[in-house]
């Protein structure tokens, strides 16, 4: 076994891995699909460890990659390793985002307005709660969109979802 | 609506994922995953535990600002109102697709619930059926309880079926037109009962009727949530 053949397989295994990580939790968890219980479980899991996962699999491949080019190789074999080393920094970048975070927009530093200023109209539907004595209402209309609030109402911590 | 504290650490929830059109979200204290419909962590260092919830009604803004006029309600934010949903959005959603389907009981996935999970069982009634009969009367488990339509007739609460200090289930009748307010009589203390579950006239007059939590969801899943959900009529 070559130290290039190696170098490659590091370097394969690593895009492997980082691909896994960003391409599974998105094929898992995607709207109107069914979720298994346990497959939903692994995507979670994935989820969880993927940024710390990538990022060494990413560092993996750069220092596999740089190890690579200082074989004799041809330039073109060099530069698609080098596209791989690229392509494995981006997985771990790519392993920081989750797409249902990017697409939703729950609030965390909600405003509200008095009962009695309220313009919507009464046949609107709302989400009401009452806690410590103090009560809110949380429109259906936006709460649809945003699907969770984090509030506190009557000095407790809650979070109003829909 | 949860209690978002778990042993005095408070949590920021963001929505992070779909499980059976259910949403999964993620709190940025922990990285723990929670299930919004139930509460409960399902993935993280938390798994295993669960959020307190937090008694909720949906109301029209009429009857909620007639009995909380010192309330306040959540504002618009600008960026996103032109997404927000649109007067038909119910309909819209009754024809969406869904991922799961329970035959068996002759309701169709996007039927509207309201499911009751207490007294060690859970029980749904169709929304639709609800808002017709006005006033049901049922049992989740043993413990009997009521269903009310508000006066606004799209308005639903639940209440359990007893009369604090009085023996079994009261006997309770809907009544209409009443200035007061009141919405129920019952015929153990012939007192007359609100919306909100209190007694403003009659022997019963300053008492109040225990609220039991009620959710508002498509039949799939709440199906899917309470496996052994009985259905009121069915």
């Amino acid at each position: 076994m070559t130290r290039r053949f190696v170098f490659t397989l590091v370097l394969l295994a690593c895009l492997a891995v980082g691909l896994f990580c960003v391409a599974y939790p998105i094929y898992v968890i995607r709207p109107f699909r069914h979720q298994g219980a346990r497959e939903l479980a692994v995507a979670l899991v994935v989820t969880r460890f993927r940024p710390a996962i990538t990022v060494i699999a990413a560092i993996a491949a750069v220092l596999a990659v740089a190890g690579y080019w200082r074989v004799k190789a041809r330039r073109w074999k060099r530069v698609l390793t080098a596209v791989g080393a690229v392509l494995a920094v981006v997985l771990a970048v790519l392993a920081r985002v989750n797409v249902y975070e990017l697409m939703f927009h729950p609030l965390v530093h909600p405003s509200f307005t008095a009962a009695a200023d309220v313009k919507l109209d009464g046949v609107e539907k709302v989400v009401a709660v009452r806690v410590g004595g103090e009560a809110r209402a949380y429109p259906v209309r936006s709460m649809s969109y945003h699907h969770v609030v984090n509030d506190v109402v009557g000095g407790a911590a809650i979070v109003a979802t829909y | 609506m949860w209690r978002r504290e778990i042993d005095g650490l408070r949590l920021t929830f963001h929505l992070a994922g779909i499980n059976n059109q259910n949403f999964i979200m993620r709190d940025e204290e922990t990285g723990t995953y929670w299930q919004q419909i139930s509460g409960a962590a399902i993935s993280g260092p938390l798994k295993g535990r669960q959020l307190t919830l937090v008694h909720s009604d949906e109301l029209t803004l009429a009857t909620w600002k007639s009995e909380a006029p010192q309330g306040t309600v959540l504002n618009d934010v600008a960026e996103f109102t032109s997404d927000y949903a649109k007067p038909d959005w119910d309909v819209r959603m009754k024809r969406a697709p869904t991922v799961l389907n329970f035959p068996g009981y002759d309701l169709a996935a996007r039927d509207l619930m309201l499911g009751i999970q207490a007294f060690g069982a859970s029980r749904g009634f169709l929304y639709e059926r609800v808002i017709k009969e006005k006033l049901v009367k049922d049992h989740v488990g043993s413990e009997p309880v009521l269903l009310v339509v508000g006066a606004d007739e799209q308005s639903v609460r639940a209440f359990r079926d007893r009369i604090p200090g009085i023996e079994g289930a009261a006997d309770f009748y809907r009544i209409t037109g009443k200035p007061s307010g009141a919405l129920l009589l019952d015929a153990a203390t012939g007192s007359e009962w609100n919306f909100q579950g209190c007694a403003i006239s009659g022997k019963a007059k300053g008492l109040c009727l225990e609220p039991v939590p009620m959710l508002k969801d498509y039949w799939f899943d709440w199906r899917n949530y309470n496996p052994k959900t009985t259905v009121y009529g069915k």
